[in-house]
């Protein structure tokens, strides 16, 4: 709440006009403010036939400046694509495979905001972005619906098909959103460790996103998953929250999981006797809910290349469920609706190969007139469909109240 | 070198990275086997994965071709692989474990490890031996302590082993030294 208060409050005739034009820009959370990136000079549309040259995009560049990166995101169809899962007979509404921006401003607004620019003159087209809700929300799948998917994974599960599989939720209405408003309003009750916003031309995103999938500074890379969540009350305090998840069995062999899953992810790409458990299940604190979270360090092999390091760690685990291919398989068989940006990953690649992405989960992709925040949770052995068709809905909770 | 076979699991390469800190490791799938590697080999790794053996009839041949002429070890599905092919039952169990630590014993007294030790190890499966199981020069070496689950097997005449439990999991407190231990015989 600080943060917000701190930032937006903070009057700068240039971001002001930077908001009410109509260029395209995208906001990243950084850990002590936030990064806005503007005057893209290139966009890349990602698709099947170009995403290899877009990873040899960054051979032979040299990071001079903080503008020499890309920022965008991958959607997650196009990360099953890469690891060769095809996904058939879903409804789509035909959004983006993935975009990648080069910016040539960057705005860092921390105590004091500064601007970075290879542009002389900026200029500034007024642009009104209203916000309309036009139809309330509707959930994409009934409880009904849900529970049979459920009871099919639970028999899976004890095929040992699958140890752990998330399902998603889809919530939908017709709008139009300024993205802008939304994101500040967002980051005013949930300023998310990895929360981003993109505002272009026919499409916008807006994301509370709480997981550091990668953070790459040379060859050192750190991955944060999450798993386990708790709502919050007036009774529960972050001790409390600990307390539950350490002595719940569910949520402890979940997360357990998880843990070794990521761990063999980053042994994929990491150089052997390097990946270690850097921080183990401790407890991170939201408006709505805690989360348990563990941190994975490890060393990059030299011959690894960027294609290797999105092909081993995308889509992110934690929200896919385990082993990772066969679950896939699994979820894209019975998941009806096309999941969009929902878990594919959201981030930079500097010139100098460095990066960060997130997960991309609490999310609003606003997209021809509609809004769409999806939500999923794991199924494992002890689950209750219930308890788990619940709690999407209390992650998507923070997200549709912007809407109120 | 030790080759891996990957049922494409998702501890597979923690498995990898366990087993490289002995000697050369080389990995692939289960469809896409180096036979001149894998015959190079001094050790075969059956790796832990989804479904049960029945679903992998490639891995049954290589164990079938290679059994006493290689060291060969199970891990998970890999132990449940080389059941299987001895003509074990591989069957349902009622309690599932899944990213559960738990506490095995060593139950034989001819086993590498010495027996009452006990160890705590992490678990990830939905299927178990189904028993009595004899087959010849194998004997169950580990059980899981509260349900008594076969969890290890030794074939020191033919060196073939298996582990229900994960070594590499990190639940698993002296994986390492299992591994170890193993490769030594």
């Amino acid at each position: 709440m600080r943060d917000y208060k701190k930032y937006k409050l903070k009057f700068n005739p240039y971001l002001d006009k930077l908001y009410n034009s109509d260029k395209s820009l995208i906001i990243y959370k950084v850990i002590n403010g936030y990064n806005i990136y503007t005057d893209f000079s290139k966009k890349i549309i990602l698709n099947n036939n170009n995403i290899n040259s877009f990873f040899k995009f960054f051979n032979n560049k040299i990071f001079k400046k903080e503008t020499d990166i890309l920022i965008g995101f991958f959607g997650y169809e196009i990360l099953c694509n890469l690891i060769g899962l095809k996904i058939k007979n879903q409804k789509k509404i035909n959004f983006y495979k993935g975009i990648f921006y080069k910016p040539e401003t960057i705005i860092k607004i921390r105590d004091k905001i500064s601007i970075t620019s290879n542009i002389k003159k900026h200029k500034f087209k007024d642009h009104f972005n209203s916000t309309k809700i036009l139809s309330p929300f509707k959930s994409n799948i009934s409880f009904e619906k849900y529970k049979k998917i459920f009871d099919l994974f639970s028999k899976k599960i004890r095929k040992g098909e699958t140890y752990q599989i998330k399902i998603c939720t889809k919530y939908k209405n017709k709008s139009q959103i300024n993205p802008l408003n939304f994101f500040w309003k967002l980051m005013k009750v949930n300023a998310a460790p990895e929360s981003f916003m993109i505002r272009d031309k026919d499409y916008s995103i807006v994301s509370c996103s709480p997981e550091t999938l990668i953070e790459k500074k040379g060859n050192s890379i750190i991955t944060k998953p999450i798993a386990g969540t708790l709502k919050k009350n007036k009774k529960t305090s972050i001790k409390s929250a600990y307390r539950f998840f350490k002595n719940n069995i569910k949520e402890t062999k979940e997360h357990n999981m998880i843990v070794d899953m990521e761990r063999n992810d980053l042994s994929r790409i990491c150089k052997p006797g390097s990946v270690n458990i850097k921080k183990e299940k401790y407890v991170e604190e939201y408006k709505h809910l805690y989360h348990y979270v563990t941190s994975i360090a490890g060393k990059i092999n030299k011959n690894v290349k960027i294609k290797d390091i999105v092909k081993s760690m995308m889509p992110g685990g934690s929200v896919i469920g385990c082993p990772k291919i066969k679950t896939l398989q699994l979820l894209n068989e019975q998941e009806n609706e096309e999941r969009n940006i929902f878990t594919g990953s959201f981030g930079y690649i500097k010139f100098n190969k460095d990066m960060r992405f997130n997960l991309i989960i609490r999310s609003i992709l606003n997209f021809k007139n509609y809004s769409e925040i999806s939500a999923a949770s794991g199924v494992v052995l002890d689950s209750q469909a219930t308890k788990e068709f619940n709690e999407n809905y209390i992650k998507a909770k923070s997200l549709l109240e912007l809407f109120k | 070198m030790i080759y891996i076979i990957d049922h494409e699991d998702s501890f597979t390469w923690n498995v990898v990275h366990q087993f490289s800190a002995f000697d050369e490791v080389y990995c692939s799938n289960y469809f896409e086997i180096d036979r001149k590697k894998l015959n190079k080999s001094s050790t075969i790794v059956f790796s832990p994965g989804p479904g049960s053996p029945s679903d992998y009839p490639l891995t049954s041949k290589i164990y079938k071709k290679y059994k006493g002429k290689k060291k060969i070890i199970g891990i998970c599905l890999g132990f449940q692989q080389i059941l299987y092919c001895e003509n074990a039952k591989i069957i349902k169990q009622n309690k599932i474990f899944h990213g559960y630590q738990s506490e095995v014993k060593v139950v034989s007294k001819g086993s590498i490890f010495s027996k009452y030790r006990k160890f705590k190890v992490g678990r990830y499966h939905s299927l178990k031996l189904k028993e009595p199981f004899k087959s010849k020069n194998f004997q169950i070496t580990m059980r899981s302590k509260e349900s008594n689950v076969a969890m290890a097997f030794e074939n020191q005449r033919d060196d073939v082993y298996g582990f229900q439990f994960h070594p590499e999991s990190f639940l698993t407190t002296n994986g390492k030294i299992l591994i170890k231990k193993i490769l030594q015989s």
